[in-house]
């Protein structure tokens, strides 16, 4: 934290390499939805405008595992620096589920409700965050797997006759569509629209939030990084 | 005019003073030119058109009957003469004149109408020429233009109830017509190699040569390698059993458009050919009476293959591709391709290595409960899941927005904060 961030009230939330992660992760998702699902729903009119643009059927498999190699880099990269790096240790510990988001959970929904007086306090994530990342990763994976499987499926039937293959389609797409669902309707959400931050909370592009914000929205995080003497 | 008649007496009087006692000899070749050479000559129909009597000596020098004399057709010629008796080939060609008697052409004729050819309105009359002569209008390469010379005109066609010019122009396009016209290559499908020359009837009668039941075999003529093919086949086995349903080669193929399998407007072409088979295997009535598979081809084209195919990747499998062509069986027969047995070897054809677990599930996958029970088990739960899981945001987001809008009024009210 630099002294002219602590002057100007800024605390930093996401380091460099995070926000490479975050913005390569974010193009090619779009880019393996754009491809995607327009072959998921080859039937409809703007699917089959969207292939063609794409080069055909041929370009458009190509161009979405261009993407998913990338996207797997990315992961592989993401996985060694979280277990291995200073930094990434530390966020990996942050973003463990415990009992306590539970209960935060279901203190939140009370005190929505009116029936509970106090808003839980959390940590650098709370159960929103780590909703959103834990729900990623298992898409990701599961998403990619079956991804790899239907595209070496002639190697892949070595191990799984065809209709383990039909599934491993199935998944493929409806993963997507729920991946898609979880990104639309809650992510954005939480960092456009939701009231604290609306209409966007800076910190995928600069890095930076404010300190006034974290004390709010993260007030374990903002007394930690206090009684390190870091703020 | 006058001059004709003068022309004409003199003839006469000249054949007159040649001989009362020669009456019998028919006149020569020669002694007809006198008058036919002219070529001025005519006559004046009852309708008030003219009709030239001009013969081309040349032309008849170089006809197949050249050499013989006017009066081997014209039997009651005389010189000079009035009207003469109708010309009959059949004095000849006996055979012929009883094929074409038969004809649709020949028992219009028959009945007094005269816009139907007769022998000379498709093979000429003082020029007729071999039929292997390529100057003939019967030469192979010519047939094509003497057929359409009436089956090109709208007036006929409507007369007749003919099919569209448009069928009979296709011709021209198709791989048949192409390789006459373009190649001129004389062992290519003519119209008479298929509907016949004299003997010619339309395909909705039984003798016909294009009547359904008859074209593999008339097809079979020149592309007999596949006759016997298509004889083995569901399909042939079950058109020889007499099963109107069961496909010729011309359901498949077309008729006067029949175009190669690597043109994209051909309906065996790799893009067309799912809709050409299911033109059949859609059909809920065919599907039903044969006890075969229903809803081929949505369970196709919603297939890695049919979606390829449909973009133009046509090195992806479509119908035939596993099914076979003309040799189709259907999959309970140990021979067929797909077979569950032969399905590796079939799949193996574009997936090298392919081994049995290539004939484990079915390759139409129908998503219902009772066909692919686990596809469609993990589909419906993928949409309850998200519907659920869609209905939950959208009320966790209400209630936090709702929970903020109070601590807000709250807070504005001197009340306490919430989220500290």
């Amino acid at each position: 934290m630099s002294r002219a961030d602590l002057a100007a009230g800024k605390v930093i939330r996401m380091s460099l390499r995070f926000r490479l992660q975050h913005f390569l992760l974010m193009m090619l998702l779009l880019v393996l939805a754009v491809t995607g699902f327009a072959l998921m729903y080859h039937d409809n009119a703007l699917a089959q405008a969207i292939i063609r643009i794409e080069g055909g059927v041929q370009n458009r498999g190509v161009v979405h595992r261009i993407a998913a190699v990338l996207l797997l880099a990315n992961l592989v990269y993401h996985i060694f620096y979280m277990l291995f790096s200073r930094e990434g240790k530390a966020e990996f510990r942050e973003l463990l589920v415990t009992r306590r988001d539970v209960d935060d959970f279901l203190q939140a929904l009370r005190y929505n409700l009116g029936t509970e007086k106090e808003y839980p306090r959390f940590g650098k994530y709370g159960y929103r965050e780590k909703f959103q990342y834990w729900g990623a990763t298992v898409g990701i994976l599961l998403i990619g797997f079956t991804g790899f499987m239907l595209w070496a499926e002639t190697f892949s039937m070595r191990f799984f006759p065809k209709f383990i293959l039909d599934l491993a389609l199935i998944i493929h797409g409806y993963q997507g569509l729920l991946g898609f669902v979880l990104l639309f309707l809650w992510h954005l959400y939480n960092v456009h629209l939701h009231p604290s931050v609306f209409p966007m909370n800076p910190a995928w592009l600069t890095g930076k939030v404010s300190t006034e914000w974290l004390r709010r929205e993260h007030p374990l995080e903002y007394e930690k990084l206090k009684g390190e003497g870091l703020l | 005019m006058i001059r004709h008649h003068l022309a004409a007496a003199l003839a006469g009087a000249a054949l007159l003073s040649a001989g009362l006692a020669a009456a019998a000899v028919p006149p020569g070749v020669n002694d007809c030119l006198e008058c036919h050479g002219d070529k001025s000559i005519e006559k004046t129909l009852p309708g008030g058109g003219t009709l030239s009597l001009y013969v081309d000596l040349q032309a008849y020098r170089r006809s197949v009957h050249g050499n013989s004399g006017c009066a081997t057709c014209h039997v009651d010629a005389k010189a000079p003469h009035e009207k003469l008796g109708k010309v009959s080939c059949g004095r000849c060609h006996a055979d012929a004149a009883k094929s074409y008697a038969g004809s649709s052409h020949g028992k219009l004729r028959a009945k007094g109408v005269t816009d139907v050819p007769g022998c000379d309105g498709c093979h000429g009359k003082h020029d007729i020429r071999k039929s292997a002569d390529p100057a003939s209008r019967t030469f192979r390469l010519n047939i094509a233009a003497t057929c359409l010379r009436c089956h090109k005109d709208r007036a006929i066609e409507q007369k007749y109830n003919l099919p569209d010019q448009k069928v009979m122009i296709a011709y021209e396009q198709s791989v048949h017509g192409m390789a006459s016209r373009k190649a001129g290559l004389t062992g290519s499908a003519v119209c008479s190699d298929c509907h016949g020359n004299h003997g010619i009837l339309p395909g909705d009668d039984p003798k016909s040569a294009t009547f359904r039941q008859n074209i593999p075999t008339l097809c079979g003529k020149c592309h007999s390698g596949i006759l016997e093919k298509y004889e083995r086949s569901v399909h042939g086995k079950g058109m020889r059993a007499g099963i109107a349903e069961s496909p010729v080669c011309t359901d498949c193929h077309g008729e006067h458009t029949i175009s190669k399998v690597s043109d994209p407007n051909s309906p065996v072409s790799a893009r067309n050919i799912p809709k050409t088979c299911t033109g059949c295997h859609d059909k809920e009535a065919i599907s039903s009476r044969y006890a075969l598979p229903k809803k081929r081809f949505s369970s196709y084209m919603d297939s890695f293959h049919g979606i390829a195919v449909e973009y133009g990747m046509t090195k992806a499998a479509n119908c035939s591709s596993c099914h076979g062509v003309h040799d189709i069986l259907p999959s309970s027969d140990p021979a067929s391709s797909v077979n569950k047995a032969n399905l590796p070897r079939t799949c193996g054809k574009c997936h090298p290595k392919a081994g049995p677990n290539f004939a484990k599930g079915s390759v139409h996958v129908e998503v219902t409960a009772a066909k692919a029970l686990g596809v469609f088990a993990i589909r419906m739960f993928y949409i309850i899941f998200i519907s659920a899981l869609v209905v939950l945001f959208v009320l966790h987001v209400g209630l936090e927005l709702y929970g903020r809008w109070r601590e807000k009024k709250e807070g504005a009210s001197g009340g306490k904060g919430g989220a500290q």
